[in-house]
């Protein structure tokens, strides 16, 4: 039966223009016209079809069925959608039972039917809204404000939809009507106080937020909102003055506290910001949010164990929420417990595992984790309480035999790396100068015929002369070098650079005693004769060009710190002293005005004292036994004091 | 007991001197265990080597009483002509430490085998790194300076090493200097915190961890 007449309905539509009386389509009205007549009486019975599921719908509403009751409201709905008093009751029932979809479309056809109905709007912007049909709820809820511009609730809820939508300059406009029928309501002022803070005017809200407060001081949400809007403006200390003062007003008031410890923190005191906390949770100790907050305060003041306590506080209030347990994971990290980290860090993933980022952060534990030593060393895993112990202060003796102890030390090991690589090792120290000696004594025997200027044989003269010549010249070469060889010793808190340039020293003279004993015993065996006049005197001789030759030592290592070419110097100095010194010749085979000049030679000096005490027939007159020993003495202070002085600058770590 | 006396310590850096120490006095109790702490480049190494007199400070003193090791395991002194035999006996020597023993100790302890008779040249990093723990743990220093704990050697030798540490610990004090706050709470009850020439200490190593946290932050 519908059929026929929606083709006819279709057909009219298709060419509304045509005149209906036209020749050719004489028979269509004809033929529709049975039609309209069967649809009104079914009209009629479908009103009252839907009459009986609308009553049938609210009695099963009120017992209890609304999904029942919606089912069948439904069937109402599509029975008669031109009865206003179904499509009414409809709607009420389905915005009362949650189909606020279904709720929506039903005002709509009611507006249809009543247009003008401000009421309807209404509904309909609050069903689209419930719905999440932002634009039109607003549409609706404008319209109804505007059929009905004195009502505050329409006013007021056309601009918090704006709100909601974000759009506040609507809200502006809408609020603005709101006060303007309600002038010294704090409720409408706090809202257009929000919305003038959205729009990006901050003076109007601030003053809007404080007028709503004057008008209302003992209602604390004023109080909280206009402490918010001065928090969001950045007047972070009128926030914290404003607050402080509604709380002392009311101190019971755990919103108040942690506004207050807000404002505190954004201004940066937080330990202000921690003790108004520490109030909101003894005021309301459930609130999961106020522990976290502490939380981070904690944290933020370095006090790792409270702010992990505070955060597993909210992680157990909530168990849900991983924020407190990401932040419980950070604070134990912090604070290296790698190993409740872990644990936390399992929960978070327990509580959010697509989280990408909680997943990261306790992959970080992890790795740390093997970083440590806990794997390998976990034997040390105890703290080991070490007993508390009196050192004796050293004294001056303990001090000498330590500092002798290296000394000796630092000898043994020069004589194993001087000539660590050959198989003769420290023999080489005793071979080298020992064949020079001979080399040469040779040459002069054989080269320089009939008697030497003292004794009788050329071996024991020029002997007599190589062998201080030697100790000064090994010695203080030696010693240049001492530092700069030595460097990586010196990291040694005992070992200090007169140790290792002392040492070389003591070596040198050792070794060249050493070398003299051997040669003189060989020539005594030779029977080249040759024991000295007085022992005491060469070993005086020996003694004083040995201190000589250590001051110049201790100079030299100094000054080659600093000039590193100095040793190059030295050794060209060495060797002019060689010819200087009389070791193959007297002095008084030097016409006089060079020999009063060579005098002034320590070296020669020494050679003399040498020879004095070798020979029995040898009395120079320009011998100065305390010359030598002077100079020998002046040099070692200045040598000395060079090196204590300048012994942070001598070498650079390595 | 290592006493810092009004000690400065500074680098010619690029960029102008860098400063470790500014005049700084502390005094380093026997009888507690020390972590120093400090952000990259503060002079954490720098401090355990003056602390052990490896390096001499620009002014001020540092007194030490009992003996002070070279930082653990620092095989820098080492000759490499001289065996490890010889090395090591040059530092029983030096500390005064009953040399026989000592090498006996060394040769158990580094497990080097035939190698401990042939020069240092011939040594691998690793057996350098294990003759140079042997030789500190060899002998008997009442403070250890630890330098970042190193890794030597397999999972066994850690374990030795541990193991004789803790023995060691039971005796001696150590001073360690690292970032990671595990190895500190585990290892001192006292620390030290090295930041802008300025060395403060702290009885408590949560605060000086919480300390040292907010500096970074506030750097960071």
């Amino acid at each position: 039966m519908r059929l026929p007449g929606d083709q006819e309905q279709r057909e009219r539509r298709s060419d509304p223009g045509r005149p209906a009386s036209g020749s050719g389509a004489a028979g269509a009205p004809v033929a529709s016209e049975p039609s309209n007549t069967a649809d009104r009486d079914n009209a009629a019975e479908r009103a009252a079809a839907a009459a009986d599921f609308c009553r049938r719908a609210e009695a099963l509403y009120y017992d209890g069925e609304p999904a029942a009751a919606v089912g069948l409201a439904q069937r109402a709905f599509e029975l008669a959608p031109e009865s206003a008093a179904t499509v009414d009751f409809c709607a009420w029932l389905f915005s009362n039972s949650g189909c606020h979809g279904a709720a929506a479309a039903a005002y709509e056809k009611l507006l249809y039917l009543k247009p003008g109905w401000a009421a309807g709007h209404r509904h309909a912007s609050g069903a689209y809204a419930l719905v999440g049909d932002l634009d039109r709820a607003i549409h609706h809820a404008l319209r109804a404000s505007e059929l009905e511009p004195h009502s505050l609730e329409f006013a007021l809820h056309a601009g918090s939809l704006h709100i909601e939508a974000g759009r506040f300059h609507g809200a502006l406009g809408c609020f603005a009507r709101a006060v303007a029928i309600a002038p010294d309501d704090p409720a409408v002022l706090r809202p257009l106080s929000t919305a003038a803070l959205g729009a990006g005017d901050h003076e109007r809200a601030v003053e809007t937020a404080l007028r709503a407060l004057r008008l209302a001081p003992e209602h604390a949400v004023n109080a909280h909102h206009a402490t918010e809007v001065l928090l969001r403006c950045g007047r972070f200390d009128s926030a914290a003055e404003l607050i402080a003062a509604a709380l002392a007003r009311n101190g019971a008031d755990p919103i108040g506290f942690r506004l207050l410890s807000a404002a505190h923190m954004q201004a940066g005191r937080p330990e202000a910001a921690l003790a108004a906390i520490d109030r909101a949770v003894a005021l309301a100790p459930a609130n999961a949010e106020y522990h976290q907050h502490r939380g981070n305060l904690l944290y933020r003041l370095a006090q790792f164990d409270e702010a992990a306590a505070a955060f597993a506080q909210a992680a157990q209030l909530e168990p849900d929420n991983p924020a407190p347990k990401r932040s419980q994971l950070t604070v134990l990290f912090d604070s290296g417990r790698f190993r409740e980290a872990l644990a936390v860090g399992g929960d978070l993933i327990r509580t959010a595992p697509d989280n990408e980022e909680y997943a990261q952060a306790v992959m970080t534990v992890l790795s740390r984790r093997f970083e440590t030593l806990e794997g390998d060393y976990l034997v040390l895993g105890e703290k080991c309480a070490a007993p508390v112990r009196a050192t004796p202060c050293p004294r001056l003796s303990a001090a000498a035999t330590t500092q002798c102890r290296v000394i000796l030390a630092l000898i043994i090991r020069e004589t194993r790396t001087r000539f660590g690589d050959s198989i003769l090792g420290y023999g080489w120290a005793l071979l080298e100068p020992i064949m020079h000696i001979l080399m040469l004594s040779l040459v002069f025997a054989v080269l320089m015929h009939g008697r030497p200027p003292i004794g009788n044989q050329f071996f024991i003269f020029y002997y007599t002369g190589i062998i201080p010549y030697h100790i000064f010249v090994h010695t203080s070469s030696s010693m240049t070098y001492a530092v700069s060889a030595n460097t990586a010793l010196l990291q040694l808190p005992l070992v200090s650079t007169f140790d290792v340039i002392i040492a070389r020293g003591l070596l040198e003279l050792v070794t060249d005693i050493v070398v003299a004993a051997i040669l003189l015993a060989g020539f005594t065996a030779a029977g080249l004769g040759g024991c000295p006049r007085d022992f005491a005197g060469v070993a005086a001789a020996v003694v004083a060009v040995w201190l000589f030759a250590c001051g110049c030592g201790f100079v030299n290592a100094v000054v080659n710190a600093f000039a590193k070419s100095w040793d190059k110097i030295w050794a060209q100095l060495t060797r002019i002293l060689y010819f200087c010194s009389g070791i193959f010749y007297v002095p008084a085979m030097m016409p006089d005005w060079i020999r009063n000049r060579l005098a002034w030679n320590p070296v020669l000096q020494a050679v003399d004292w040498f020879r004095a005490s070798f020979f029995a027939d040898y009395a120079p007159p320009w011998l100065d036994r305390v010359y030598l020993v002077g100079v020998a003495g002046l040099v070692l202070v200045v040598g000395l004091t060079l090196e204590r002085g300048l012994r942070r600058c001598l070498f650079e770590p390595a | 007991m290592i006493v810092l006396d009004r000690v400065s310590k500074a680098y010619r850096a690029t960029g102008g001197r860098r400063i470790i120490l500014d005049n700084a006095s502390a005094t380093f109790e026997a009888g507690h265990n020390y972590g120093i702490l400090g952000g990259n480049g503060a002079g954490k190494s720098t401090l355990i080597r003056l602390l052990a007199g490896s390096e001499l400070p620009d002014r001020g003193t540092i007194r030490r009483r009992g003996r002070v090791s070279f930082p653990l395991g620092f095989g820098g002194t080492f000759h490499g002509a001289l065996s490890g035999r010889e090395n090591a006996a040059f530092l029983a020597r030096i500390y005064g430490a009953p040399v026989r023993a000592t090498l006996d100790f060394v040769a158990d302890f580094a497990e080097l085998g035939d190698y401990f008779t042939m020069p240092v040249n011939t040594y691998s990093a690793g057996m350098r790194a294990r003759l140079a723990f042997a030789a500190c743990l060899a002998i008997e220093f009442d403070i250890y300076l630890i330098d970042e704990v190193t890794e030597v050697g397999d999972q066994h030798f850690r374990r030795k090493c541990a193991a004789a540490f803790r023995a060691r610990m039971a005796t001696a004090d150590i001073i360690l200097a690292s970032h990671n706050p595990q190895t500190l709470r585990q290892y001192c009850d006292r620390a030290a915190l090295l930041a802008g020439g300025a060395l403060s200490l702290y009885d408590d190593v949560s605060a000086a961890l919480g300390r040292h946290h907010r500096m970074l932050q506030e750097a960071g």
